[in-house]
């Protein structure tokens, strides 16, 4: 059983460790936020002010092309945050890095496979960007169809062989989650150190469990109607062409029922991270954990029979309408006993208010904005006006750009030390939180009023009424860029330090789970004799 | 460094193949794309595709070839101990979990296709003259095949392969190597000739595979599990000549649990198949 | 009703205040987006002011829910702290608090419910109509197609936005459009207007049939509080029926390519005197001319 651990490239081409891993799903996801980050730069640019101005200007192109363009940057933005940022950060990074630590657990059930769901993410990514750059519309490069790629258009309506590549795209991506998911939860239920019951199981991976199971039922849903999609644009297959007897509607239905689901896939591992972050800097241990804990997979649960409020205008039954609101409506519930445990959790305690602990804080306030217009959008006879407006676009990027990513910068902030030995400069990492803290408030918060007054999403060019609070939007971009650069500079500070300054548990007695007992960072193999749990 | 490891996990070796794989997918994606395309151009280039798809196939072959092939070294060298089988269990499990996912979404087009029909359009000109009509299903003008005639041969077929794999499961357990090559040859053949079964029927359908909705979905669903039928005679194939070489233990033969469950679930596809599409369908 | 005056008047000075274009010809209200407005464009029937008031109990709810959630955490922040609070305790449950904090989301929810659901009935199930318009969204344009009288069809197109920038051009499109109502009409916002509009009769029931043509399209009208998409190879039906006399304008509301931005809706509400004569003149010049698209 000999062992070999090679050195240089190889250590990280051909892994098999789960920290190895980790640590390059994190910094795939953050090229590719950055990739992302920009794309949504030159949508902001561009929606500053009525007209189709700056990206003809800034990429040399006629008006009519930058409209198409528009739309290739608005679903690229889509998929990237989603598929290549959000999803490889918390459950590929986060999940591979501290999973197995946090169970006790040497490294993932099946370590090589883990290293394919990995190094399927690049060739996905180069996928979807060779999408970018050949021929979408039969006249123009691209695929601009959204990143939910609604058909007719992304079939008929994109003959050209971009969107072939963007369903590969998702295709690879998707296998490379599936992989990820049966690891994920073979290691959990069968790697557990003796006496880590389930119930005693911290609830990071608790969410990153939940979060598998919603992956391995899901995506495989995808991967369908995205086949469905290459059938009728390669092979003559009438699933969504009525002239076939065929309907659109079915690939929303398909669509949705992953599409849903897949939203709790980016915020569960972010309520797990949260919860770590606000128990150890309040000094007390989680509020409610089994409630918690059932929270989450009633939250997973549901969500895989809420699909269609995404579809109220789409011509359904009313009846079927009805049913939606209801179900939908429910997950309020779950969510709410979040909130308010970990409110809970800080009552009563000792609060320090590190870095992390801002973006948890901010997080839970953020996230209750975001969801509280997800009600809002939950009742049908209020959707019919809200609906592809920009007040869905400022409601999910409350969940997800000030959500999910905001767990991200929590959990980085909270385990860079431990990942890397080096803690974080605290002075600029505050000023870092502040930027970006107001800078995402004023790209989002007037999106709200721009939905309200009827501004259709995806739109390049909007009448003069907007104007205003596009304005304000695209300023807030400005700010928040320079909340990612700071992010950058405090990164690079950490990283390049030539010591390693991280204490094995820096955060002191409120860091209870078992990463804080290893050194940081971690020996490369870490448990060779299995923790015991009392 | 494996000296002071006091656990029974498999810590497996650093591998190439994760990472060629990832090539050898990008080679055949990409070479799919400009196969399927084939006058489209990348970066100016044009008429590469089927190279490139045919060189990423292979390649993704061999990479599985001799990723499996190490997996089954391991087996034989003793890294799966007991927690690892037990680890190897969740995983086919939740694979083939996630496949019944997969067919979920091709028989939800089946059904909303089939509860729901829609009439077809000529073309979206005519729209508004027809769009009272009565939509049916099958849609007017499609002749569907006769479950009972070779279809429910098939579906013999395949429960008899179900109960010769369980013969094979059976005789492994006891040690009983020779019953196992032929319960598993049996399984192998059985399995094959459903293959070709399948193909002559697909070769006489009166219905086409594409421009109608009934086409689709039967094609697809059935072609689908076609697929898996063929992968998993190729897995229990692979089985066979492990038994062999004498891989196999009574109390150690994950490898072979792993193919029968598949072909019971290759099996159970079937089933709905056969009840839902071809006769519910027809 | 009177009320309901007032405050269009009002609205209307507003808009006019904010340096809205507001023509001083425009007879009856307009159906636009206010520049800065932070709220729902103004309802110009039942169906709007029913969403509008339903999103203002929606609005109370969550801003309490919201404000709740805020106060209770800074109120934690401050008292918890370290400094304040050096020794934390160490309760981690709780049951009643645990109870209270599940019901009584569901008693909101039940609450919303009640509002919720009627209204989605009222909006979704069609009443008995006066009559119908078949509406066709098309790459990148909306055909109206009116079937009860004898098949008036015409294709809506956006105003170029070169319209609003020329004199000479815009004078030619409200030449066109006062040529296609029967009376003088203006242009009123870029990227709103259109080129015909669909004419309804105020006070009346009308039917919506919608599909498209290519790919999907969505007809919405935030004023009317409509919002239906159109789908190639489905028929889609709403209604509205319009209070006032008016131009109610809105945008398709689906993806559906390169000028997904520029297919406006706009509907021209007249008083049925307006309507009777309009259909005569559109009956000599459009009816059977020809069937474009999705024809009849
Ligand atoms: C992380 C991602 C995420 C999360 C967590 C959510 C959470 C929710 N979402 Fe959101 N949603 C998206 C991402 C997300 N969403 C995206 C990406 C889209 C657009 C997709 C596209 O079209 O491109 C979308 C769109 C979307 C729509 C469709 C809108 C439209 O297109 O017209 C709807 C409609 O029902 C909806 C509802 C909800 C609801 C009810 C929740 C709930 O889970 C929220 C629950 C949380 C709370 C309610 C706050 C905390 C609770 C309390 C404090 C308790 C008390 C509260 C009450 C009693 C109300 N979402
Ligand atoms: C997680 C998802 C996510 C995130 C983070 C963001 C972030 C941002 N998004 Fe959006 N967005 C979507 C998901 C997301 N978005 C989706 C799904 C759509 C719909 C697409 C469609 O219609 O098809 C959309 C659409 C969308 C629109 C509407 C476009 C349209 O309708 O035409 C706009 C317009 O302003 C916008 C803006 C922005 C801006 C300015 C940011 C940000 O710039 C805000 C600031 C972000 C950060 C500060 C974080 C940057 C993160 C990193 C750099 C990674 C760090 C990672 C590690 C360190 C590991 N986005
Ligand atoms: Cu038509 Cu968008
Ligand atoms: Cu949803």
């Amino acid at each position: 059983m000999a062992h070999e651990n090679p050195t240089g490239w190889r250590r990280w081409v051909y892994s098999t460790n789960h920290k190895d891993i980790g640590v390059m799903y994190l910094w795939f996801s953050f090229f590719a936020g950055m990739i992302g980050f920009a794309m949504s730069g030159l949508m902001r640019m561009e929606l500053a002010e009525p007209g189709v101005q700056f990206l003809p200007e800034f990429l040399g192109i006629t008006e009519d092309h930058a409209r198409h363009m528009f739309n290739v940057l608005t679903t690229g933005h889509g998929l990237i945050m989603v598929f290549f940022m959000v999803m490889p950060a918390l459950i590929g990074g986060f999940g591979n890095y501290f999973v197995p630590l946090m169970i006790g657990a040497p490294d993932m059930a099946f370590p090589r496979m883990n290293n394919v769901s990995f190094w399927l993410m690049p060739p996905a990514f180069i996928l979807l960007l060779l999408s970018t750059v050949v021929d979408g519309t039969g006249s123009m490069d691209g695929f601009g169809g959204g990143w939910t790629a609604y058909a007719p258009l992304s079939t008929t309506g994109h003959p050209g062989p971009s969107m072939d590549l963007a369903i590969f795209s998702l295709h690879v991506a998707g296998a490379s989650s599936i992989m990820g998911a049966i690891n994920y939860i073979t290691t959990i239920f069968n790697m557990r150190a003796p006496g880590m019951t389930l119930h005693k199981m911290p609830l990071f991976s608790w969410s990153i469990l939940i979060t598998a199971f919603l992956l391995v039922l899901s995506l495989p849903v995808l991967a369908g109607a995205i086949t469905m999609l290459l059938t009728d644009r390669n092979f003559g297959t009438t699933f969504f062409d009525p002239s076939g007897g065929g309907d659109p509607i079915l690939f929303q239905h398909l669509f949705w029922f992953f599409g849903h689901p897949e939203v709790y896939i980016m915020i569960l591992p972010a309520f797990g991270i949260v919860s770590h972050i606000v128990s150890t800097f309040s000094r007390k241990p989680v509020f409610g954990y089994l409630g918690m804990a059932y929270a989450m997979a009633a939250i997973g649960f549901i969500g895989f029979v809420v699909w269609a409020h995404h579809m109220y205008t789409v011509g359904l039954d009313v009846d079927t309408k009805a049913y939606f609101v209801a179900a939908t409506m429910v997950i309020a519930v779950p969510t709410g006993v979040k909130i308010f445990s970990w409110i809970a959790t800080m009552w009563g305690g000792s609060i320090k208010y590190e870095v992390p602990m801002l973006y948890a804080i901010a997080f839970i306030l953020l996230f209750t904005v975001g969801g509280v217009t997800g009600v809002v959008l939950s009742n049908a006879g209020a959707d019919i006006v809200l609906h592809d407006t920009y007040y869905v676009v400022a409601h999910f990027h409350y969940v997800l750009s000030l959500g999910a990513v905001f767990a991200i910068f929590a959990g980085l902030y909270y385990w860079v030390g431990k990942m890397s030995g080096k803690q974080y400069p605290n002075f600029l990492a505050n000023v870092q939180f502040w930027v970006t803290f107001i800078g995402v408030n004023l790209i989002f918060f007037p999106q709200h009023f721009l939905g309200l007054q009827g501004m259709p999403r995806r739109y390049v060019d909007y009448t003069d009424a907007h104007a205003y609070w596009n304005k304000i939007s695209s300023y807030g971009y400005l700010v928040t860029l320079v909340g990612v650069l700071l992010f950058i500079v405090v990164m690079a500070i950490t990283l390049f330090k030539k010591k390693k300054d991280c204490a094995d548990n820096p955060w002191g007695e409120g860091a209870t789970t078992l990463e804080w007992t290893l050194s940081s960072p971690p020996p490369f193999h870490q448990f060779n004799e299995l923790p015991k749990i009392k | 460094m494996a000296g002071d490891v006091k656990h029974d996990y498999h810590l497996v070796n650093p591998s190439p193949w994760p990472a060629v794989m990832s090539l050898a997918v990008l080679f055949l994606t990409v070479g799919a794309v400009f196969t399927m395309k084939s006058d489209a151009t990348l970066f100016g280039m044009s008429g590469f595709g089927s190279y490139l798809f045919v060189g990423g196939f292979l390649g993704v072959l061999y990479t599985m070839f001799a990723w499996w092939k190490d997996v089954i070294k391991e087996g034989e060298t003793g890294d799966h101990t007991p927690v690892v089988q037990i680890g190897l269990r969740y995983g086919m499990i939740l694979f083939i979990a996630s496949e019944v996912m997969f067919f979920v979404a091709w028989f939800w087009a089946f059904f909303s296709s089939a509860l729901y029909p829609h009439l077809q359009f000529e073309s979206l000109v005519a729209f508004w003259d027809v769009f009272q009509g009565e939509a049916q299903w099958p849609p007017a003008g499609i002749e569907t095949f006769d479950p009972w005639h070779l279809p429910f041969m098939n579906t013999l077929i395949l429960l008899l392969s179900g109960t010769t794999v369980t013969w094979a499961h059976h005789a492994l357990v006891e040690g009983d190597r020779e019953g196992a090559k032929k319960g598993l040859w049996l399984t192998v053949i059985l399995g094959a000739f459903f293959s070709c079964v399948q193909a002559y029927e697909y070769s006489h359908a009166a219905f086409e595979f594409s421009g109608n909705i009934y086409g689709a979905t039967f094609y697809m669903a059935t072609g689908f599990h076609g697929f898996h039928v063929l992968v998993g005679t190729i897995f229990l194939a692979v089985c066979l000549g492990r038994v062999y070489k004498g891989h196999f233990k009574p109390d150690h033969h994950f490898g072979f649990e792993a193919a029968a469950w598949y072909w019971h679930f290759v099996d159970v596809v079937w089933i709905f198949l056969f009840f839902c599409i071809y006769i519910w369908g027809a | 009703m009177n009320v309901k005056r007032l405050t269009a008047g009002i609205m209307v000075a507003l808009t006019a205040l904010f340096g809205f274009t507001v023509s001083a010809l425009a007879e009856g209200r307009l159906g636009v987006p206010k520049d800065k407005g932070i709220w729902l464009q103004e309802a110009a029937n039942t169906q709007a002011s029913r969403v509008v008031d339903f999103n203002e109990l929606l609005l109370w709810i969550i801003t309490v829910i919201a404000a709740f959630v805020f106060i209770l955490m800074f109120y934690v922040m401050i008292r918890y702290n370290a400094k304040a609070n050096p020794e934390p305790s160490k309760t981690s449950h709780n049951t009643l608090i645990e109870i209270i904090w599940t019901v009584v989301p569901i008693g909101v929810l039940v609450v919303i419910g009640f509002w919720s659901i009627p209204l989605l009935y009222f909006q979704d199930v069609v009443p008995k109509t006066e009559f119908a318009v078949r509406v066709t969204g098309n790459q990148w344009n909306w055909t109206y197609n009116y079937p009860d009288h004898d098949g008036i069809e015409f294709t809506a197109a956006v105003v170029p936005k070169s319209a609003f920038a020329d004199a000479a051009e815009r004078a030619e499109y409200e030449a066109g459009l006062s040529k296609f109502l029967g009376r003088d009409a203006k242009l009123n916002a870029r990227l709103l207007d259109t080129d015909y509009r669909m004419v309804v009769p105020v006070n009346t029931k009308v039917k919506v049939m919608l599909t498209a043509s290519d790919v999907i399209h969505s007809w919405a009208v935030p004023s009317l509080g409509v919002k239906l998409d159109a789908v190639p190879g489905r028929l889609n039906e709403t209604w509205f029926e319009a209070d006032e006399v008016g131009t109610y304008y809105g945008q398709c509301s689906e993806l559906c390519g390169k000028d997904h931005a520029y297919m406006p809706i706009a509907v021209e509400v007249v008083s049925k005197d307006e309507f009777a004569k309009w259909v005569e003149r559109a009956k000599a010049e459009y009816a059977d001319a020809g069937t474009t698209a999705l024809g009849r």
